[in-house]
């Protein structure tokens, strides 16, 4: 190990081959404990999908029991407020299931009694057309869990006629332009689609060399790969958590064919979004 | 690439960037948004308040600071930072300090210019020390001088400082700072009433609970120092 200039310690490179390989060695032998440790932490991250009210797991994945047409999936807090708010609020929506899932930034473990603010991941289809589904999830959904996530929703052999536009945000400072971060009209929007969906975005395209993380990543590529048109509006942000101005910034996927006529009262909308922040958490002291 | 050159403040990047500084403004961008007017006759900041915990005392949570007060004269020289609160403590520290300093020495109290150049002069020791991180807040800061015209002065992490008719600091200054350009005219400051008004109506764009977390200080020429929440804000904004 060496120290650099700045303090960091990092492992230096070494040409004596022979220590290496006996460090590796050991770690490669596995002990029936570890198998067993290793076990349970596979079962304990396992992705769940179940109905609350029954509390009984679904057997089949999601899309595979309830058909649909049309799927918009909210990942993030400011998503998630946006659908609340000017979609759900338009119509009545019946909960059809939800993940649930363990990993270190999301330790829900109570599936019955869920509070609003509580991070999880709802599944809803529109009374009124049930082939209308949305997503709510305010958790994260970490790497090992996105594919078991994609399996349980759409299943192993998903079909093709059916639209999904995914909603999400970033912070602005992942966005990789020549302009400085200050000079950037912050909260925006860029889109992101697959090769299948034909309709065009409501707002640019997202450019090279920005890429997409995550959940949103994970549903892109499936779809992509499945040939299911599929568009991602991404809102690049300088407020990550609850923010009015960033919620508002995704007004314009409201006159998109993904949303249309899904959306009745954008007035009434925006007074329930304001009431959604007054509940918003106390603020850090570390900030003023 | 920021990578490579963003773990120390005294290193530059190949096209001229010092990361640390510009991230340190990143760090202002957390702290609720503070708005400062500059009026003919007035001086008006302010500010959105942060929800407190319940047990936490709200009296010790001060967002608007008085650095220099002229007991025989009335006047105030009035700042407000944001960013980090424990950075912004020790600046108004040793602000305090060199304003009493400078009286003592010249017999004048300081006027608005040297007390931000002071400040400035601070954060920019900051961005150029080894072993040390530049301060993570920005600043407004108002008042009259001796000759009775009014100022604002805005200062940020990199230690630069200017001359502002209205600005905005913060979460989502930006907006604000829009809102402040399309309706600031000569007009809107003339009258004592219209700036106080402009400046509650510039934070309201942003403000995400209306009113309630609205907290304003407003300095008249050869007046003590008013400060105002909001209980008494909607007779301020209604008289429109």
């Amino acid at each position: 190990m060496a120290a650099t200039f700045f303090g960091e310690v990092v492992k230096a490179p070494c040409r004596a081959g022979t220590e290496d390989e006996e460090e590796e060695e050991e770690g490669r032998r596995e002990t029936p404990e570890d198998r067993e440790v290793r076990q349970q932490l596979a079962r304990k991250r396992e992705v769940r999908l179940l109905r609350r009210q029954t509390k009984t797991s679904l057997e089949v994945s999601l899309l595979e029991k309830y058909p649909c047409s049309k799927f918009i999936i909210a990942i993030g807090n400011n998503a998630v407020a946006f659908l609340s708010s000017f979609v759900m609020n338009s119509g009545v929506w019946e909960e059809v299931g939800c993940a649930k899932l363990w990993n270190e930034w999301c330790r829900t473990t109570d599936t019955t009694h869920l509070s609003s603010t509580e991070a999880f991941c709802v599944f809803y289809h529109l009374k009124s057309n049930p082939l209308v589904f949305l997503c709510q999830c305010s958790c994260y959904v970490a790497e090992d869990q996105q594919y078991q996530w994609l399996e349980k929703v759409f299943g192993s052999c998903p079909r093709k006629n059916m639209q999904i536009t995914i909603l999400t945000c970033r912070h602005v400072t992942d966005y990789k332009t020549s302009e400085s971060t200050g000079s950037l009209p912050s909260p925006f929007l860029r889109a992101l689609k697959t090769q299948n969906f034909k309709d065009s975005a409501c707002c640019p395209l997202l450019e090279q060399p920005n890429i997409v993380h995550d959940l949103p990543a994970a549903v892109l590529s499936y779809c992509q790969v499945w040939k299911i048109p599929a568009i991602l509006y991404l809102c690049y942000t300088d407020v990550m958590k609850l923010d009015l101005i960033t919620v508002e910034a995704f007004k314009p996927i409201l006159s998109t064919r993904s949303l249309k006529g899904l959306v009745k009262n954008i007035p009434q909308s925006t007074e329930i979004l304001k009431k959604l922040m007054t509940t918003n958490e106390i603020q850090s002291n570390i900030y003023t | 690439m920021a990578s490579r050159y963003d773990r120390a403040i005294t290193v530059f990047s190949p096209d001229g960037h010092l990361f640390q500084v510009e991230y340190a403004q990143e760090a202002v961008k957390k702290g609720s948004t503070a708005v400062g007017i500059r009026g003919t006759n007035i001086v008006v900041l302010g500010v959105e308040k942060k929800s407190v915990a319940k047990l936490q005392d709200e009296r010790t949570v001060r967002k608007i600071c008085a650095l220099d007060d002229h007991v025989c004269m009335a006047f105030a020289v009035l700042t407000i930072f944001v960013g980090l609160t424990a950075d912004a403590r020790v600046v108004i520290n040793r602000a305090c300090v060199e304003c009493q300093s400078h009286k003592l020495t010249v017999e004048d109290p300081v006027t608005v210019e040297y007390i931000t150049r002071f400040i400035a002069t601070l954060k920019q020791k900051y961005t150029q020390s080894n072993g040390r991180r530049p301060f993570g807040i920005s600043a407004l800061i108002v008042g009259f001088d001796d000759d009775g015209i009014s100022r604002l002065y805005q200062t940020d992490p990199s230690g630069t400082y200017h001359a502002w008719k209205a600005n905005a600091i913060g979460r989502s200054a930006k907006t604000v700072r829009e809102f402040l350009e399309k309706n600031y005219t000569e007009d809107a400051i003339a009258s004592d009433s219209e700036a106080i008004k402009l400046a509650i109506k510039a934070l309201l764009e942003v403000v995400q609970s209306g009113g309630k977390n609205i907290e304003l200080a407003i300095i008249r020429r050869n007046q003590p120092l008013k400060r105002r929440d909001f209980t008494t804000l909607p007779r301020l904004a209604s008289n429109s």
